[in-house]
């Protein structure tokens, strides 16, 4: 490092740029003036229907960043950039930014002498990127599908939508790192990965291209490229408890993690710490540095270059070991004992929770001594654990261990409650004994039964319900024909699929799951302003999964009667005439069309085993520009990090009430942002508004937990369900969790919470502290403290 | 009174409550080095342009050395007048944090730079790299000036002290590391640097509270001596920042000196001078430059985060929950 810097003048200041000199050098070398007009004409080819976009701030705001001696590349990004930074005051410039975004994508891919979809496949292939067989699909019809490209496409995609696609789905070359297609090029290319004929790839890509349905993350990584992986989790059902069976699974958790997958693996048959292990009359150390192998297995593996791998551990909580699971994620105490990339998710028997609520004790149990427990669920397993009990390891007050987990929870938002006999006892895969469901996935919606030589697998997607409700209510038929099409590619999935290991290979042939999920409910509930914790909310969400199982189940139903049912057919409850409402003994409201799914089923089976999942939908919910799944918002403004950067987001709707009452000020922004983007103390607002408009934090969360449950007879796999609580304590957790399960819930998902301090605000006005005695300090009261030749730090008199 | 010489040991009955729900409420937050995966900065620090790279290694070379000002004053100042227990407890509490700051500056210069030699030239910033010594030169005249203060025994002394205390909350970690941040924010807005990010955001949460504390100290004791704080203080006060202001001004200037697109030094300048008027607000002076924050990326510091767990650890758990099972509160 070499000190380059001259000591500045007396004055203090510091030489720097003129502004009126400042140049920018072109692609081809030259250096030309930086012309505001210019920027500003750039600028102004994007804002047609963005009435309130100004050009000349972005432009003026793009020079003030901008150094002498800039490439035009980083002017372009800049400006970018610039527009994204005004969404806080105007979400509009979300859409110009995103605008100038795919622009500058567009330029790329041409600049590399790509001029249309065809022609981007040729040259992606001729890199190694794409598959022969969708090559080869494109290149018979490459008129058709030339022609398909809807050019108004990319007008559709708010900012960081499109920024997440850019850096992150489109595909690039191999050594210079430019995209190769643009983002409808990208949408086309995964029709084309997974149709037979122009016709349907046409109709997939519409229905994508309208961001109505999104295919999960994998299905639009890999789609039609040379590596095929499109599912989304894989489940793993415990080694056996012997060497050779654990590190065999650390070699199938790293292909799994390779390509993408997100993983759940059981712990549950490894015998824990202390346990004899007879071929050297030595002690066993327990899970833990198992775990401990497994965590740094995880983070090594790398999917794709796009994110970290991700695998979840699922312990049943009569596993000896169980309360240092519980401290896997805590960040104090030895490393060797911790595992800061694996996630944690709890297994809970009804025993568990009955005796919970009893005050009972519970014993702790080596399965080296109950090994049939992880195989067993219900009342079965109640037995066979009651009768193993005289063998405990330990006993302690259930009380003591669910305080524990609670604890866990509060203070890492990790291990998840997930409820073994519900999800047993009511799906459709556990039809047979020998059956059995072993643990759920990274994400906790995943139902699906396993053994030593079938790893699970779940294809996903995600019907966006926000494109499907209008003001006047739900367009049942528009909903209806996108489940029946998402349904069909699902399905379609399972046969194109590259399975990473055998186990994999093995399953999901034979079963056929899909999961159908949902994302923008809150998107509904805003637009036909349906308050989230109202019964006519709780009704909407119920019949639209009402809707989009039926339809899901009478497509897999014509799919089996078109090329028959799956394998394990008769192995499944459907088989026995039984279906997952039937399971709940639940109310359906549609009965005609119910009957006749009886009929149909009756007569050719079902083409797949399960059929919906509510996935979390982080990533594909940004692209939509949507809210995540089945969740209330989280705040009114807050920001998004990922691996592309951080992006403020910010609730259009209620920027659209505000703007209707004249509210959309800087002072009332400031007062949202201050408040950490509640609404509730903006006294302007009248209280119908303010109550549309709470946030997750403010809601109760009864009523997340009462909505899954009033919609979980049509989810025959499960929910990603999250929790929030700002300040948890033992009491309040211990209440909520008690409350799910008896609620029926199969699964739950993160507690989130808030931290206890935060950091200082940097752009809102000065507030004096709270805690001194104000009445002595008349300098620093409010009134004061507001200087109208500083008006940019204080709105109050605005 | 607040500053009055003495070991005060009696906790019971307790005379600033609110120092101790601050000593509580940092230690729901502790964090750990260990948590701040650091593994994909290496792969962006290849990427960044040559300018980007010059500001980096400036900015860490500062950070190898900040905290440990910080930590000095502290014990060689801040601790011995602060004549409450439950004050000590809190600045205890940020002596632990401002040790974990250092380590983890410590770990992220041997992970940024591999280079022996490079690495035992950036721990020693201070005397190598003149704009970096400029600014310990400022802290250190602050820390002399009451260093030979063993006790606080009149009006001056008092308010040498707290110019000290005002120093190093508004100008050292209020202006020195709200500059710093800045250029850590700027990098993670352009998807660059999330580890440095994600550890900076922690670091960045303690020292708000440590800004706010020392603001405490402050408050109380010109609650309790009104007369302390007259017009020759408040121009001193304002003299420091204007020097602070200057001092971190040619630090930009040199970070900035390859030129990056998106952080002029224009921009950066009125920045600063934004952050010290906000400083000033809080002390109740007004304001010397009526600058505005020109840096949209800061704003995202002001709201809540949402991270997609796949890719980032969530910071937002507490530690110390408490409690007992329950069956019937509401939630």
């Amino acid at each position: 490092m070499t000190a380059a810097t001259q000591d500045p003048p007396a004055t203090g200041l510091v030489p720097e740029q003129r502004r009126n000199v400042m140049q920018v050098r072109k692609r081809n070398g030259d250096l030309e003036p930086v012309d505001v007009n210019k920027i500003v004409k750039a600028v102004e080819l994007w804002v047609a229907d963005l009435g309130e976009v100004d050009p000349l701030r972005v432009a003026t705001k793009t020079i003030s960043g901008l150094y002498d001696g800039a490439t035009t590349a980083e002017l372009d990004k800049l400006s970018i950039q610039t527009a994204a930074e005004l969404i806080g005051e105007e979400p509009q410039y979300s859409k110009l930014a995103a605008r100038l975004l795919a622009a500058y994508v567009d330029k790329e891919v041409r600049g590399q002498g790509v001029a249309s979809f065809s022609q981007s496949i040729r040259y992606a292939h001729g890199l190694g990127l794409i598959g022969d067989e969708t090559a080869a699909f494109v290149a018979r019809n490459a008129r058709k599908l030339d022609d398909a490209v809807d050019v108004a496409g990319d007008l559709r995609f708010e900012y960081f939508g499109l920024r997440t696609v850019a850096d992150r789905y489109l595909l690039r070359h191999p050594q210079s790192r430019l995209v190769v297609e643009t983002p409808q090029y990208w949408l086309l290319r995964v029709a084309c990965g997974l149709s037979t004929d122009a016709r349907e790839a046409i109709g997939f890509y519409r229905l994508m291209s309208s961001l109505a349905y999104l295919p999960s993350s994998p299905t639009l990584f890999n789609s039609g490229t040379r590596h095929t992986q499109m599912s989304s989790c894989f489940l793993v059902d415990s080694p056996k408890d012997e060497l050779d069976s654990i590190y065999e699974r650390y070699h199938q958790v790293a292909k799994l993690s390779k390509f993408s997958g997100g993983i759940g693996i059981a712990w549950s048959r490894i015998r824990g710490r202390g346990a004899l292990i007879r071929g050297t009359n030595g002690k066993s150390n327990g899970i833990v540095p198992f775990l401990k192998t497994l965590d740094a297995g995880v983070a090594a593996v790398n999917q794709g270059g796009r994110r970290k791998g991700a695998a979840c551990v699922y312990l049943e909580p009569w596993h000896p070991d169980i309360e240092e699971f519980l401290e896997l994620r805590d960040n104090t105490g030895e490393e060797s004992r911790r595992t800061h990339n694996l996630n944690l998710a709890n297994w809970i028997p009804d025993e568990f929770m009955r005796r919970v609520e009893a005050d009972g004790e519970w014993s702790l149990i080596d399965p080296s001594d109950a090994p049939s427990l992880p195989d067993l669920f219900g009342d079965e397993f109640t037995e066979a654990y009651q009768a193993a009990e005289k063998k405990a390891v330990k006993t302690v007050k259930a009380r003591d261990l669910y305080g524990r987990m609670m604890r866990t929870l509060a203070q890492t938002g990790n291990g998840w409650m997930t409820f073994k006999d519900r999800s047993n006892a009511l799906s459709n895969q556990t039809g047979e004994p020998g059956n059995v469901i072993h643990l759920s996935n990274l994400c906790t919606e995943i139902l699906e039964v396993n053994n030593d030589d079938e790893t699970a697998v779940c294809n996903l997607g995600s019907i966006n319900l926000g494109q499907h409700v209008n003001v006047d209510g739900v367009d049942w038929v528009k909903l209806r024909e996108t489940v029946r099409t998402a349904v069909v590619y699902l399905d379609r999935v399972i046969d194109i699929n590259y399975y990473p290991s055998q186990q994999a290979a093995a399953s999901n042939p034979r079963w056929r799951p899909v999961g159908l999920g949902l994302m923008g409910l809150q998107d509904a509930f805003f637009t036909l302003r349906l308050p989230f914790d109202s019964a006519e909310a709780k009704e909407l969400s119920t019949r639209v999964q009402e809707e989009i199982f039926l339809t899901a189940l009478e497509t897999s139903a014509e799919l089996a009667a078109a090329v028959g049912p799956h394998p394990a057919y008769p192995e499944t409850r459907a088989a026995k005439g039984e279906l997952h409402p039937d399971l709940w003994g639940a109310e359906v409201t549609q009965t005609g069309r119910w009957e006749a799914l009886r009929s149909a089923i009756a007569a050719h089976g079902l083409r797949n085993s399960l059929l919906i999942a509510i996935a979390p939908t982080a990533t594909i919910a940004s692209i939509a520009g949507a809210y995540e799944c089945i969740e209330p918002q989280v705040s009114n403004l807050f920001k998004r990090e990922t691996m592309s950067g951080e992006f403020l987001q910010i609730n259009t709707y209620l920027v659209r009430e505000l703007k209707s009452r004249g509210l959309w000020t800087a002072a009332i922004r400031e007062q949202i942002k201050r408040a950490e983007g509640s609404v509730q103390a903006i006294a302007e607002l009248p209280d119908d508004v303010r109550e549309l408009f709470r946030t997750a934090w403010e809601l109760p969360q009864k009523a997340l937990i009462e909505l899954a449950a009033a919609r979980a007879p049509f989810i025959d796999q499960s929910q990603s369900l999250n929790l929030f609580m700002a300040a948890p304590t033992i009491n309040k957790l211990s209440s909520m969790y008690l409350y799910a399960w008896k609620a029926g819930l199969k699964t739950s998902y993160y507690l989130r919470s808030r931290p206890a301090t935060r950091i200082q605000q940097a752009t809102v006005a000065v507030a004096p502290a709270v805690t001194a005695p104000v009445s002595l300090i008349p300098a620093l009261t409010p009134a004061e403290a507001c200087s109208l030749e500083n008006p940019e730090s204080c709105e109050a008199c605005q | 009174m607040l500053l009055d010489p003495g070991m005060d040991l009696t906790l019971r009955p307790m005379k600033y409550p609110h120092f101790f729900d601050r000593f509580k409420d940092a230690i729901k937050n502790t964090w750990t080095v260990e948590e701040v995966d650091l593994h994909s900065d290496l792969a962006d620090l290849a990427k960044l342009s040559p300018a980007e790279q010059h500001l980096v290694s400036r900015l860490v070379a500062f950070f190898a050395t900040g905290d440990t000002i910080v930590a000095n004053n502290l014990v060689l100042n801040l601790y011995q007048h602060v004549n409450s227990p439950e004050g000590r407890l809190y600045l205890s509490r940020q002596l632990f944090e401002e040790a974990v700051h250092v380590q983890f500056y410590l770990n992220l210069l041997d992970t940024y730079v591999p280079d022996e030699q490079e690495r035992f030239e950036a721990f020693a910033a201070v005397e190598n790299i003149p704009s970096i010594a400029r600014k310990a030169e400022f802290c250190f005249k602050w820390i002399d000036s009451v260093f030979d203060l063993r006790k606080l025994e009149t009006k001056e002394h008092r308010r040498a002290f707290l110019l000290n205390v005002i120093c190093f909350a508004a100008c050292i970690e209020g202006l020195f590391f709200y500059g710093a941040f800045a250029y850590v924010y700027f990098l993670r807005s352009r998807g660059v640097l999330q580890g440095l990010a994600s550890g900076t955001n922690w670091v960045f949460r303690d020292e708000s509270m440590h800004m706010a504390f020392a603001f405490d100290v402050v408050d109380q004791v010109r609650a309790e001596e009104p007369d302390l704080f007259d017009a020759t203080m408040e121009q001193q006060v304002r003299d420091m920042l204007a020097e602070a202001v200057e001092c971190e001004v040619q630090f930009a200037a040199d970070l900035l000196e390859q030129g990056v697109s998106g952080m002029s030094l224009g921009d950066m300048r009125e920045y600063l001078q934004h952050v010290a008027d906000r400083r000033l607000a809080a002390l109740g002076i007004d304001p010397m430059y009526g600058s505005r924050n020109p840096f949209a990326f800061m704003e995202l510091q002001d709201v809540q985060e949402l991270s997609n767990f796949f890719e980032r650890r969530v910071s937002a758990y507490q530690v110390g929950v408490t409690g007992t099972v329950s069956f019937d509160d509401d939630f």
